[in-house]
């Protein structure tokens, strides 16, 4: 099978999936005690919201309809509009996307940065301090809840020392960069070091888990590289010890890490939704419990569809990226 | 099953690796306090004493500014107090803002933890391991739909797809007798240790949070035990209690089932600590049906944390504590059984 | 008040009898009209003996009230005595607020942006952190303070108050009793709104509709705000409004000085509810510049005020309903104004150089409502049996460290109709047991629901009332928290079935007269009652066809 293939297969895969992510989706006020009025209508839902509700729900026609409408809905980018605040669900989930988006993707850069060198470190100098001190973080890394380590680190560093900011955003990476555009570089530079300090906590927060646990996998899978026959024979070929070290056993062992990445990105997703909340960080995580929280069902509904199409899509490109480092996947 | 190899590969494991130890002694710990909460909590973990409020621990004191305040003619006069508050014996964790006695709430909390832990497991590999043996027992469309659905759960993050199916259900809990005060052996025992009597008599489990842990996390059984049952169904063995005319029932529970147990029970390992983990965030967050919990203690903490830090810090220690135990137990029998399931089944 | 030397004989006819309400309750604000007590004007018939007597099986021995003053006391007295509510406290307005700028606490919640002065240079961007974010921008859509302190930057009402509760005016430049049920308001020309329309007394009769008639607009929750109020219409010829009342209505202005935002009528109607929802466009000091629903909003001065320009350039306002992230954002100077500071911390934010503290006593009653309707509470020895489980005295001294008043009764001390005689219950976990055993309700467990973070140590004080409860023998207690806006919803909806059964809830009643608090929270028909007994409904509506005299 070709690569090109290889992706074609995967991505109707994922359409697949999407299907049964939103189909998922319209179940949940099905299997909720009472009728589906109740499940998905505020408490304190007027006779008007529950007759707009029934309505918009299509709780007249047949099954099948209301499927088909919530679906052809779906494909219009019409996720209806906040029972709340009368604003669409669609607009709002959209603007609180990148929020989530830069928070996850900070917190996999420091995870990434600092884990892969940390387990070969851990790996190569074996029963060395450097070791234990990898092995103690990492197993403590992978057993603290992160809410805690937010609380712990806002009282630590931003309310005893003042370095970072206790919570909250000032703007976007985006917002950041037309700064930069419209206000020249010194205004960016500082835009840029705003956007830092905010992000800095959360995403150290939501890193730790995963910088402990890929430091784990690097270490054991890099032992057990080290270990294998090729690795000894190519020592033995008198090929400079880092080559070794670099070049063949980490390819190797990198590739069930990105495995396991993969599999863990829910883990991540989670992790945002309660580090959001600890540091009013205004993304999905926080709407989604708002939602919860007022029974908004649109809402509710919208960011349930977006987090699991996105898991989706961003498992797509870690399995593109798996098999392309991994030219044997291809062919399985 | 257990054979007598992995017995010895058990206790040699445990021979060499100390970490193995300590995971053991912390989660037996665990364990006895949970189980024997009532005759080693202080005090009832749900009174509380506003006069013995935010209590410091043992070997700590608190001096606080406090500011009070007065109405003097219409007007609010502030004065601020010096306070220099002891800790007291009879609370040696200190106590919360509400006077109750920390060390007796984390105490209770484990229990929370260890239930909701094990409880939560358990029906998540019953789902699992049921769903997994279908699907890699009959293959086919069967197999192939059992694994997209499992895709599909996949997609949602456990906590995401646990705080909307709480949202949606409600918080119910289930009020469980506490064996020991009902039996009476719990006054008698602490009056002996000359401890204050009036233990809860019933002990708040947070159903659908069990549930509901139990649905977001089955998958991880389900992967494990379809592998298994896609190896073994092809063993000659296998294929000859078939042509013997075993019922695929029969074949699934006398061979493929006990063969599947070693990966199965590290993973469960995993899920407990994992669980754990996801109960506090829940209750974290508010969506428990408890207040006995660590998570839920964590977020009571938080607003005192600049004026009595030992709140939210001690049930956050005994999470750490524990989850590490846990996880230890988890590598010492993935390393002494090596089911090769590195990495999978998290938070 | 700026009508002082006003000789406006009908506007000091009305406030000979409703206008008392206010200015006894404000204190050091005596000496213009307000205070007089003509009682030769209409309002002389409230020495009238009543012609309707107490009903049958009724216990009420005392003689029947004369006033409006005596209906009013007489209706706490029954509440007192019923006890629909477990009473808790007043609660103090504890703000935080940095050093860069200039401000003072109101009496009733409201942060008045306007009235801020930057003290330094970075006080001139001011950012206020409050507990919750709006429930949408429409300004009469919505009943919460944490709202009202957003869109009431840009929005405005026909009258206004000062800081310690004085009516004042503001886009009526003139007010006047017409007769019984009519009052007409000038309307101020030479008022923009922000998109550039000009004022009209259409706009202004269009905004009274839409609250007081569900067929104009929306639906809005405001109606009974407005209570008594059925209609607005522009006068002929003038630049003025005509409102009608429902009877007397003897607090009407009182109602317009605290409640009724008016709206352009063009830009509503040519909008989407969830365009108004999303934007505003208000006569006041501040224009919205961006809006981020649920994280900030961010005002720019208005230019073009019809006062002078505010004195600050920008105004940012977000949200964090953990009180500690509030005082944190302020110590490391990210907040200028922020609401709630909790007991504990308030030594923190004195402490700190460049933060200080301003309290006030709010205007806020603090209690947790029981619903008649449904067991254990449909039982007044049951409810009285939970007031008497409680030891508020030590809520108020060790959770609230003093920065709240003990209450007895629905309305608070300095209002009119507030009844001097009533203590609160005293501590008697002895009574509150043989009240359970009496009540047929022995071994019933009970839930409180409570907000997170709406009021200061709310949370705090629906564990420890819970906690007091559980302590009784026959009693099992326990709190749950909820999302404000969600609780706040279920009981302002206008149907008692949708309340919890029990919930803890704060009420401002900016009018500083009990009826404000009476009505809306305890009478029969009540938008948020919790509670129905014939004796009370019938004193309040005595109390309400009476003029406000003392």
């Amino acid at each position: 099978m070709s690569y090109g293939r290889f992706l074609l297969k995967r991505g109707l895969q994922g359409i697949v999936v999407v299907w049964g992510v939103v189909t998922i989706v319209f179940m949940l006020r099905f299997i909720t005690p009472g009728n589906a009025v109740d499940a998905v209508a505020p408490l304190d839902a007027s006779p008007e919201l529950r007759e707009r509700i029934a309505e918009e729900l299509g709780l007249d026609q047949p099954l099948y309809v209301q499927y088909l409408d919530y679906l052809w809905e779906l494909l219009n980018g019409d996720m209806g509009y906040s029972y709340i605040s009368g604003i669409e669900a669609s607009s709002m989930v959209f603007s609180k996307l990148p929020a989530t988006v830069e928070l996850a993707v900070a917190s996999s850069i420091i995870a990434i940065g600092l884990s892969i060198p940390l387990g070969v470190i851990s790996a190569t100098r074996r029963h060395e301090p450097a070791d234990y001190a990898a092995t103690t973080f990492s197993l403590v890394g992978i057993s603290t809840p992160n809410f805690w380590l937010g609380i712990m680190l806002i009282l630590l560093l931003s309310v005893q020392f003042g370095i970072f900011p206790t919570s909250g955003r000032a703007f976007g990476f985006v917002q950041a960069f037309r700064i930069t555009a419209n206000q020249g570089l010194g205004a960016g530079a500082d835009a840029f070091y705003q956007w830092l300090r905010f992000i800095t906590l959360p995403a150290v927060t939501l890193g730790t888990y995963f910088t402990a646990l890929i430091t784990r996998l690097t270490r054991s899978g890099m032992l057990e590289e080290l270990g294998q026959s090729y690795v000894r024979a190519t020592r033995a070929k008198g090929l400079p010890e880092s080559l070794v070290r670099y070049k063949h056993a980490l390819r190797n062992t990198l590739i069930p890490v990105i495995t396991v990445l993969g599999l863990q990105l829910g883990t991540l997703i989670g992790g945002a939704v309660i580090t959001e909340s600890v540091f009013s960080w205004p993304g999905l995580g926080t709407t989604l419990i708002n939602a919860i929280n007022a029974r908004d069902w649109p809402i509710l509904q919208a960011t349930l569809v977006v987090i699991g199409t996105g898991f989706v899509i961003v498992n797509l490109v870690v399995d593109a990226i798996y098999a392309y480092l991994d030219p044997q996947v291809v062919a399985e | 099953m257990i054979s007598p190899r992995t017995l010895r590969n058990l206790r040699k494991e445990l021979r060499s690796s100390a970490l193995a130890k300590i995971g053991i002694v912390l989660v037996l710990a665990m364990i006895l306090v949970a189980a024997f909460a009532p005759f080693i909590a202080l005090h009832n973990p749900t009174n509380q004493d506003l006069d013995e409020n935010t209590l410091p621990p043992m070997g700590f004191s608190r001096t606080t500014e406090e500011t009070t305040s007065e109405m003097v003619n219409g007007s609010l006069q502030l004065t601020n107090e010096t306070v220099y508050v002891n800790a007291t014996a009879s609370h040696p964790l200190g106590t919360n803002s509400l006077g109750q006695d920390v060390y007796s709430r984390a105490v209770y909390g484990a229990r929370t933890s260890m239930m909701v832990g094990v409880l939560g497991t358990v029906l998540a590999a019953i789902l699992g391991v049921s769903v997994g043996l279908v699907a890699g027992f009959y293959r086919g469309r069967i197999d192939d739909a059992l694994m997209r659905f499992a895709d599909v759960s996949l997609a949602f993050p456990s906590l995401v797809l646990a705080i909307a199916l709480i949202g949606l259900w409600g918080r119910a809990a289930v009020d469980v007798p506490d064996p020991f005060v009902v039996f009476g052996l719990v006054d008698p025992v602490r009056s002996a240790l000359g401890l204050p009597t009036g233990m809860p008599d019933s002990f708040v489990l947070p159903g659908t949070v069990i549930v509901v842990v139990g649905l977001v996390n089955w998958v991880w059984f389900a992967r494990i035990a379809r592998g298994e049952a896609l190896s073994i169904r092809e063993e000659e063995y296998v294929k000859a209690a078939r042509a013997l005319g075993a019922s695929d029932a029969r074949i699934i529970g006398r061979h493929v089932l006990p063969n599947a147990t070693t990966p199965i029970l590290v993973l469960a390992t995993i899920q407990v600590a994992a669980i754990i983990l996801l109960e506090s965030s829940l209750s974290f967050l508010g969506f428990s049906g408890t207040t006995l919990s660590w998570g839920f203690d964590i977020s009571q903490g938080r607003g005192y944390l600049s004026t009595a830090w030992w709140i939210a810090t001690i049930p956050g220690i005994a999470i750490v504590l524990a989850v590490i135990g846990v996880n230890l137990v988890g590598d010492w029998l993935r390393d002494a059984l090596d089911p090769g399931i590195e990495g999978e089944g998290g938070v | 008040m700026s009508h002082k030397d006003s000789p406006d004989v009908s506007r000091r006819k009305f406030l000979g009898f409703a206008g008392a309400a206010t200015a006894t309750a404000v204190a050091g604000c005596g000496g213009n009209g307000g205070t007089d007590t003509d009682t030769d004007e209409p309002g002389g018939d409230g020495t009238d003996e009543p012609t309707d007597t107490p009903s049958d099986g009724t216990p009420t021995e005392r003689p029947e009230p004369e006033t409006r003053d005596g209906y009013l006391q007489r209706a706490n007295r029954i509440a007192h005595e019923q006890a629909p509510w477990v009473f808790l406290n007043r609660q103090y307005s504890v703000y935080g607020k940095s050093d860069d700028i200039e401000w003072q606490a109101r009496a009733d919640e409201f942060i008045d942006a306007y009235a801020i002065s930057p003290a330094t240079d970075s006080g001139d961007d001011v950012v206020i952190n409050q507990s919750q974010m709006d429930s949408g921008l429409d300004p009469q859509d919505h009943r919460a303070t944490p709202t009202d302190n957003i869109v009431m930057q840009a929005y405005e009402k026909l009258l206004d108050r000062d800081r310690e509760g004085g009516i004042v005016d503001s886009l009526a430049e003139d007010y006047s009793r017409q007769e019984e049920g009519l009052v007409r308001f000038q309307i101020r020309d030479g008022v923009s709104f922000h998109s550039g329309d000009n004022l009209t007394p259409e706009d202004v009769a269009y905004s009274i509709n839409r609250i007081v008639d569900p067929d104009t607009g929306i639906a809005s929750p405001q109606q009974d705000q407005l209570a008594g109020v059925t209609g607005a219409e522009v006068v002929d010829g003038e630049r003025a409004v005509d409102v009608m009342s429902d009877g007397l209505n003897p607090i009407v202005f009182s109602l317009f000085a605290s409640y009724g935002p008016i709206v352009n009528k063009s830009w509503i109607q040519s909008n989407e509810n969830s365009y108004v929802n999303q934007h505003m466009d208000g006569t006041g000091p501040f224009v919205l510049e961006t809006y981020e629903q649920g994280v900030q909003v961010v005002f720019n001065r208005n230019d073009n005020y019809w006062k002078e320009a505010a004195e600050i350039s920008s105004l940012t306002i977000e949200s964090a309903s953990e009180s500690s992230t509030r005082v944190n954002s302020l110590l490391s100077d990210e907040s200028d104004i922020i609401v709630n500071v909790p007991p504990q911390e308030v030594s923190r934010v004195e402490e700190n150089d460049g933060s200080s503290i301003a309290a006030a006593p709010s205007t806020r009653v603090i209690f947790s409502a029981m619903r008649y309707d449904v067991e254990p509470f449909d039982s007044p020895e049951f409810r009285q049996a939970v007031n008497y489980a409680i030891d508020l005295e030590s809520i108020v001294q060790n959770v609230l460290s003093t920065f709240g008043d003990q209450t007895a009764q629905p309305t608070l001390d300095g209002y009119f109709g507030f009844n001097e005689d009533l203590d609160p219950y005293p501590y008697d976990p002895e009574e509150a047991e043989a009240l359970v055993e009496e009540s047929g309700y022995a071994g019933v467990e009970v839930e409180l629901h409570t907000p997170v973070g709406r009021y200061l140590n709310d949370v705090q004080i629906a564990q420890a009332v819970a906690g007091y409860l559980d302590d009784l023998e026959n009693v099992t207690a326990s709190v749950n928290q909820r999302d404000f806006q969600a609780l706040a919803s279920e009981v302002t909806d206008g149907d008692i079935e949708t309340n919890p059964h029990w919930y803890l809830l704060g009420w401002g009643n900016t009018t500083f007269d009990a009826s404000q608090t009476l009505i809306p929270l305890l009478t029969s028909d009540g938008v948020l009652t919790s509670w129905s007994n014939e004796e009370f409904d019938r004193v309040v509506e005595e109390a309400q066809s009476m003029p406000s005299e003392q």
